[in-house]
């Protein structure tokens, strides 16, 4: 398969002589060195699996180039590593996680009498909107304790950290990556560096059967939902 | 080309203590000995903005000083990365529980851990307060004066951006008009699109700058290279932290630093003065320092925590807490990210984050059916914030998220920045929980009020218009509070207020407090360069008074006079502001 992206052939780790000598063991240790599973048991973890397979698809990626997010999530779990605070009305992000995946076994077998590794992709999407919408259909008692909205967030934001730090991800989506100490100098425009791609579009559509490729907002009152610790920008 | 012609990079060998690219700290640091008793412990996180000018101040003026930071002492070369998962150690990521109807993300938003504190990953936006700021209670009839007005604070602005120093033009219009020492900075595409907009709209803007970082090379720090990880650390040098700009030279005049160090409380004794401070060492073994003072600095949380786990008899609750305002009145500012997509490549990881601002709407208009205003700055998300951002703005999961993060570089994007007036009932309390040390945690509660909510409303509308104008084709926003102040305020009024205009506590003749949680109110403008003024004002004043901080109980009120000869070398007498 082609690299995903309207970036054909750019490669940051290509650059990585470029980069200072720290950075470069910082980025080449997530590509080389995916942790073992140590937080959650085997179940949980492939339960985890199928559900960050479709909170952050990647059919389009071959085999040896999927991005792990289930080995950054556990490590950041196993490790008690956090933004640095937590919702009133939140449990821990340990707890969470483990009472959130508990729900989702059980509105799968709720709505469709079976297990969430047994249903197909479609039905996986399904679910997992629900939890988007803030309308699961089961497992009420749960998610008393662990509000969806909040649950889905840290799922959400969990995944596309593990996806966007990785320098395959940022070849997809043209980023430049490290740029210490050589800087960037075309700054205006959107110009490429002489070592960056130049961007070719092509008309780039979600699988048809999928759901998740529209945007809706995410449920709950909006207000509320401010804030789910994205690094600040200002 | 597929390595540089010299070879891949390596860091510069050996041992000197690296802060930034080429400035290295020759000095072995002066060590104090155990049982010693120092003049002033500066304590909390201890030495960022508020707490690294003072330090250095101190320590100039010949105070024996320790400056007790929860984190390391960065070595940039050897620590710091080009990375943005890279740099989360960078930030307060020990637990704090938040609540209220509007509860605030800490850590990498608006929190420092480790020398530098809050300036190693601020975007480093540095305006001034308005002269309307300072009275916004007898103007607007919200909020509160402050028991100083910006003529008080306007020489140390203008020291602090000559310290620094601050970039942006020579010119800038709003509040009290005044230039900038050093030039501004060449515009990334962020920054064109805030100006297209703005420009469409008749809105002034003020393009480059203000910005604590270096266009050309000074002393020992090379100029920016605009590699837009500005709030991942500045390997570079370039972006001004107290890191590199004062803790070397206070380190040059005898100060310690003590890194990895979590004070635990403060001792107070029998005549109810201070006497010293708990903290745990980087082992984890609690120790003692004597001091004749303490200044607080731990900023909007880390301060009220301090003083409320110190609680002692004769102080039940907490320190310097007669009042009952420590924790309370804690104000973050409104900070909508708008977002706007663009048919043209944009590339926002390019350049500074902060390179563009407009304070058009910064005073209170009564058009507009509220108090006071806001500010439109430019910021520049990289992929993992930026997800995160779409996420909230427009609800992207699973296909919709890799779709439009394949967009990423279509993309820019601003900062509403509003001001969030101070309610009593947002504070910071403890919280039943504990740290790995035991000492336990804070809990902040937050809630907006109406004049609040009427202003973000009007605010996201007008930068969503911005946005619009500068050509976007979709528009979105996500719901964010920047910065934080307040929780130990100033005041005149030992019955309102923790600090008198000088930071020291109403309550304890030889306690002070010295970071951004003593300010009353908090404007549009970026906190920072706010905190740096009043520290080196309150250093001023505790260099004039001398032995008596260690010894009187009468405190003096007389302002100081403004000492410009404490600046870090090489900083006095360059860059001459223009008007």
């Amino acid at each position: 398969m082609a690299q995903p992206g309207y970036y054909p052939g750019f490669s940051t780790l290509g650059q990585q002589k470029f980069w200072d000598a720290k950075t470069r063991q910082v980025v080449l240790d997530r590509v080389g060195n995916v942790p073992e599973v140590r937080f959650f048991s085997p179940q949980e973890a492939c339960l985890l699996n199928a559900v960050c397979d479709r909170v952050l698809p990647q059919d389009d990626r071959d085999e040896s180039h999927k991005i792990p997010i289930v080995p950054q999530i556990d490590r950041r779990l196993f490790e008690n590593s956090h933004d640095g605070y937590q919702y009133e009305d939140m449990p821990p992000d340990r707890e969470a996680y483990q009472l959130g995946l508990r729900a989702i076994e059980k509105i799968a077998r709720h709505r469709y009498g079976c297990g969430f590794l047994e249903i197909g992709p479609q039905e996986q999407d399904e679910i997992l909107r629900l939890l988007h919408d803030g309308k699961p259909s089961a497992a009420n008692d749960i998610w008393k304790r662990v509000p969806v909205h909040r649950f889905w967030m840290l799922l959400v934001s969990d995944c596309t950290d593990a996806y966007y730090s990785h320098p395959w991800a940022w070849d997809e989506i043209g980023f430049g990556g490290p740029a210490y100490p050589r800087a960037y100098m075309r700054l205006e425009r959107g110009e490429a560096e002489t070592w960056e791609v130049t961007e070719k579009r092509y008309d780039w559509k979600a699988p048809e059967n999928s759901v998740s490729g529209e945007f809706e907002p995410v449920s709950g009152q909006l207000e509320h939902l401010g804030s789910p610790g994205q690094g600040g920008t200002h | 080309m597929k390595s540089p012609l010299l070879g891949e990079f390596h860091p510069p060998g050996g041992k000197p203590h690296m802060l930034g690219s080429i400035q290295r700290i020759e000095t072995p640091m002066h060590r104090f000995s155990e049982g010693e008793e120092v003049d002033y412990a500066i304590v909390g996180v201890g030495v960022g903005a508020g707490g690294g000018v003072l330090l250095q101040r101190l320590a100039r003026a010949g105070f024996r000083v320790i400056g007790f930071d929860a984190g390391p002492f960065w070595d940039t070369e050897r620590d710091w990365v080009s990375d943005e998962k890279g740099a989360h150690n960078l930030y307060w990521n020990d637990l704090r529980i938040t609540g209220g109807k509007h509860p605030l993300a800490f850590g990498a938003n608006n929190c420092g851990k480790g020398v530098g504190g809050g300036t190693v990953h601020w975007a480093s936006f540095t305006p001034r307060l308005h002269p309307s700021d300072f009275r916004t209670h007898s103007t607007d009839g919200v909020g509160v004066d402050w028991p100083i007005s910006y003529s008080d604070l306007k020489p140390y602005y203008e020291l602090m951006e000559l310290e620094l120093p601050v970039s942006g033009p020579s010119y800038f219009p709003w509040g009290d008009p005044h230039g900038y020492p050093y030039g501004p900075h060449p515009m990334g595409g962020v920054g064109d699109a805030l100006i297209r907009g703005c420009t469409k709209l008749g809105i002034g803007v003020s393009a480059g700058g203000p910005v604590a970082i270096l266009n050309g090379s000074r002393g020992d720090r090379p100029h920016c290279i605009y590699r837009g990880f500005c709030i991942q650390g500045c390997k570079v040098g370039a972006k001004a932290s107290t890191l590199i700009t004062h803790v070397p030279d206070a380190i040059e005049n005898g100060a310690e630093i003590r890194p990895n160090c979590m004070v635990s409380r403060i001792h107070i004794g029998r005549d109810r003065r201070v006497t010293g401070i708990s903290y745990f060492d980087p082992e984890g073994r609690e120790r003692f320092q004597k001091a004749k003072a303490v200044v607080v600095a731990g900023y909007s949380i880390e301060t009220p925590r301090l003083l409320l786990n110190s609680a002692c008899p004769g102080f039940e609750n907490g320190l310097a807490n007669s009042s009952d305002c420590v924790g309370r009145y804690l104000m973050a500012q409104a900070g909508n990210v708008v977002l706007g997509r663009f048919e043209e490549l944009v590339r926002m990881y390019k350049a500074p984050p902060a390179h563009a601002l407009t304070e058009e709407f910064y005073e209170t208009d009564p058009k507009r059916g509220f108090a006071r205003g806001f500010a439109i700055q430019t910021v520049g998300p990289l992929p993992m914030a930026f997800a995160r951002q779409m996420m909230t703005a427009k609800g992207a999961w699973g296909w919709g998220m890799r779709s439009v993060m394949m967009d990423y570089n279509h993309w820019a994007s601003f900062g509403f920045l509003g001001e969030i007036l101070p309610h009593a009932e947002n504070r910071v309390q403890l919280a039943e929980e504990k740290d790995r040390l035991g000492i336990p945690i804070a809990k902040a509660t937050f809630t907006l009020h109406d004049n609040d909510q009427k202003l973000i409303e009007y605010g996201k509308n007008k930068t969503m218009e911005v946005m619009w104008a500068a050509g976007a084709t979709e528009v979105v926003q996500e719901v964010r509070y920047a910065h934080l102040v307040g929780a130990a305020r100033m005041g005149s009024d030992p019955e309102t207020s923790v600090v008198d205009q000088f930071g020291r506590t109403h309550d304890i003749a030889n306690l002070f407090i010295c970071d951004g949680s003593i300010m009353p109110t908090q404007g549009s403008a970026n906190p920072g360069l706010t905190i740096m003024a009043l520290a080196a004002r309150t250093a001023d004043y505790l260099i004039r008074e001398g032995n008596e901080v260690f010894t009187s109980h009468k405190p003096n009120s007389d302002k100081p006079a403004m000492r410009r000869d404490l600046s870090p070398p090489d900083t006095r007498g360059h860059g001459m502001p223009r008007i």
